[in-house]
């Protein structure tokens, strides 16, 4: 792969932006995502999508239409084709439709948000995410976030539920890596976190929810963003329903019970005991491990998120870990290990790599 | 109807990179997104380069940016392809003048050109292979990244030329790169969706009937080519599979089948079926154009609403397909046989083509159908 990390290049290999906003959109689970371009941007996302619910044992097809574009519509403008997909798609009452646009549709010019604009009886809403040109996949998940936010907007409902809600302490989850192998994992470790402080989780927006659902986004009393790339949203949503947010899931040991306190003091609860049985806990991670103590290793993985080597090294001083370029190398997860349970499970693949 | 819900095959531009990055010494380079990048990158398992072009290089050209990755490949003792797709092909740069200073293959294959044997051929052609009337030995084709019995396919071929004592020709498209212009005068096929067009074409070889009768055409053309091994052992494993379908058959009804795949494997699958179990074939959904002699049921499927359907219409006990299908199939016996073949574990690289082709095939037909739960209709 032709990769070269400098500043000015780094961009080129954010990924897709349909990609990103498709992984958001497929979560809601009434929803059907119209793809506006040809039949192979669609096959890509959907095989991708496919995939991964599979390796998370989640039985759900995400609903993808393609537009289908042709040579000839491409010459002549996809409109028209644009417009027969949504009369087609609306057929199936679906209770929302998401339309989003590809490379190809933003270079011939397609008006996608007229023909979005047609009353048809349905929402349906345009994110735009023309692929490279619309900037990165975690621009498409932004704006696939932030349009569906909008879904929530204005509703009486919600108001009503909004100022009932935010009297009970809860939080909404935003922002879940959807395309993430262990997903499912992390969250569950968030919610022991949660719940070890007593505060329920109201929606994972977005993950596997209904339309009807996402009027109550702003009903919860903080926002847990899954990363720091998701600022752009906390701070939309904050504007809008005056609901701040705590700007990652905790990461790794040290992260963890600084989580806790956060959530625990916007939310009015105590929480020294919770953070004693946590620090508890780690230490009890920590001895699990002391056979790697000694051990010379180094960080292996190209493509790490900056913020997961510290997190790496932070560990590897705490059981006395020697960092060494010719060092056993040791996995680094693409992401920083998730509070205990991601770091145990990190651990373990060390000690597999230090024992190889 | 043009739109399509879940579309089930590959573009072009994926079934271009497919063929290319199958041949050793070639450094093949995708023109487009990372979106266009990462699919072919993921799926098909083989170093492939990008140039990751953005909305400046859409604006302005992408030539600069084109070069800048060609530049960094040249002098590592590669060939380099570029393979164009949807974005620079609309734009209608003028590719092969950018490139004009470089020795460079351009294959024009944009995703809207078609589906994944279109961007094969595409490709191959723009290869342009050859025979040499000196190379000796028969060429394995039909291989391709994108198949995930490919290599499986090939090593079952060369095995069989081997027992047979007749050389191997080139491999299209998993091969050296120069052994495409020193091509064998014949070729026999691992799967026909995917041609090379290379040589005297002697057969197929999906099937025992089939591979033996190639075999045969190989033992006319080729002196000192000795089949009987081959044919031996085609008459001992068959044996074999009669064996355990007939045990089968003791004690069970023959499955009814539904089968979607590309028009080759389906055609084989269809076949072993219904002369082994006695199978009822209910239909054939193909990827792409269906074969026109075909003897069951058979249309074109595009996307997965349309194989859905299909299963709930026929309700077969066993569906042949790939994962998409298994997500449908609604409990029942399941094997898969089209790409992607997603959730599983697949280290061993297992054949169609060939005596153990046929054999892997009749065996997870088998287990599938006796592990079976319940169909819920």
């Amino acid at each position: 792969m032709t990769l070269k990390p400098s500043p000015s290049n780094s961009c080129r290999y954010g990924g897709c932006t349909l990609t990103g906003a498709l992984s958001v959109t497929t979560h809601v689970r009434d929803a059907v995502t119209v793809v506006h371009g040809s039949k192979g941007c669609t096959h890509h996302n959907f095989s991708l999508l496919h995939a991964t619910s599979l390796d998370n044992d989640v039985p759900v097809i995400p609903n993808l239409v393609s537009t289908g574009l042709s040579e000839t519509d491409i010459i002549f403008g996809g409109e028209q084709a644009l417009d027969r997909t949504l009369d087609s798609v609306l057929r199936d009452d679906p209770g929302v439709v998401f339309v989003l646009s590809t490379c190809v549709v933003d270079i011939i010019g397609d008006d996608v948000r007229m023909v979005c604009g047609k009353e048809r009886g349905v929402p349906v809403i345009p994110v735009p995410t023309a692929g490279f040109l619309g900037g990165t996949f975690q621009d498409g998940v932004n704006k696939a976030l932030i349009a569906l936010a909008g879904m929530a907007e204005g509703s009486t409902a919600n108001k009503a539920r909004t100022v009932d809600n935010k009297e009970r302490a809860s939080v909404n989850i935003i922002g879940e890596k959807n395309l993430e192998f262990e997903i499912n994992e992390n969250y569950a470790e968030v919610t022991r976190l949660l719940s070890s402080i007593g505060i329920p989780v109201n929606i994972r927006f977005v993950h596997d929810l209904s339309s009807a659902q996402i009027p109550s986004l702003g009903a919860a009393r903080v926002n847990i963003l899954r990363d720091p790339a998701l600022v752009p949203v906390g701070e939309y949503l904050k504007k809008r329903f005056k609901t701040p947010y705590i700007s990652s899931f905790p990461l790794g040991l040290s992260g963890t019970p600084a989580f806790i306190k956060t959530v625990a003091d916007v939310c009015g609860v105590d929480c020294r005991d919770a953070v004693a049985e946590e620090q508890v806990l780690q230490a009890e991670t920590l001895a699990a491990f002391a056979d790697l103590e000694g051990a010379t290793v180094s960080f292996e993985n190209a493509l790490v998120d900056p913020s997961a080597v510290p997190a790496a090294k932070k560990l590897a001083r705490a059981l006395d870990l020697h960092i060494k370029k010719n060092g056993r190398p040791v996995p680094v997860p693409t992401t920083p290990p998730i509070g205990v349970a991601g770091t145990r499970r990190m651990l373990h693949r060390w000690r597999r790599a230090i024992h190889a | 109807m043009p739109e399509c819900t879940n579309p089930l095959w590959s573009c072009a531009m994926t079934g271009a990179a497919s063929c290319l990055a199958g041949f050793r010494g070639l450094s093949v380079v995708i023109h487009g997104s990372s979106g266009c990048y990462y699919y072919p990158a993921t799926l098909l398992h083989a170093p492939l380069h990008g140039t990751f072009i953005m909305e400046n290089d859409v604006i302005f050209g992408s030539e600069e940016r084109l070069n800048e990755v060609i530049h960094s490949l040249s002098g590592n003792g590669t060939r380099i392809a570029v393979i164009t797709t949807c974005v620079p092909s609309i734009l209608g740069e003028d590719i092969r003048s950018m490139l004009a200073a470089h020795d460079v293959i351009l294959v024009d294959s944009p995703g809207f050109s078609g589906d994944v044997e279109a961007g094969y051929h595409i490709a191959l052609s723009t290869l342009a292979p050859s025979v040499d009337p000196d190379s000796t030995g028969v060429n394995i084709e039909g291989a391709s990244l994108f198949d995930p019995f490919a290599r499986g396919n090939v090593q079952e071929c060369s095995r069989l030329l081997d027992i047979a004592g007749v050389p191997k020709g080139t491999i299209f498209s998993q091969d050296a790169l120069r052994n495409v212009w020193q091509a064998a005068p014949y070729t026999i096929g691992t799967n026909e969706d995917f041609p090379s067009g290379v040589g005297t074409y002697l057969g197929g070889t999906l099937g025992l009937s089939e591979t033996q009768t190639t075999f045969e055409h190989i033992a006319e053309v080729y002196d000192g080519a000795d089949i009987e091994p081959v044919c031996r052992e085609i008459a001992e494993e068959e044996e074999r599979v009669i064996y355990a379908c007939d045990k089968y058959l003791r004690r069970y009804d023959p499955p009814t089948v539904a089968i979607f795949a590309g028009a080759s494997y389906a055609q084989f699958a269809a076949e072993v079926l219904n002369r082994y179990l006695d199978a009822g074939i209910l239909f054939v959904g193909t990827r792409n154009e269906p074969s026109p002699v075909s003897r069951y049921p058979t249309a074109r499927i595009a996307g997965l609403s349309e194989a859905r359907a299909c299963i709930e219409q026929h309700t077969p006990d066993l569906v042949i397909g790939s994962s998409f299908e298994r997500s449908v199939c609604n409990g029942r016996a399941f094997v898969g046989i089209t790409p992607p073949l997603r959730s599983r574990v697949r280290l061993v690289h297992q054949p169609l083509a060939g005596i153990g082709g046929t054999l892997h095939f009749t065996e997870e037909v088998l287990n599938a159908c006796m592990d079976r739960k319940p169909a819920t209709h």
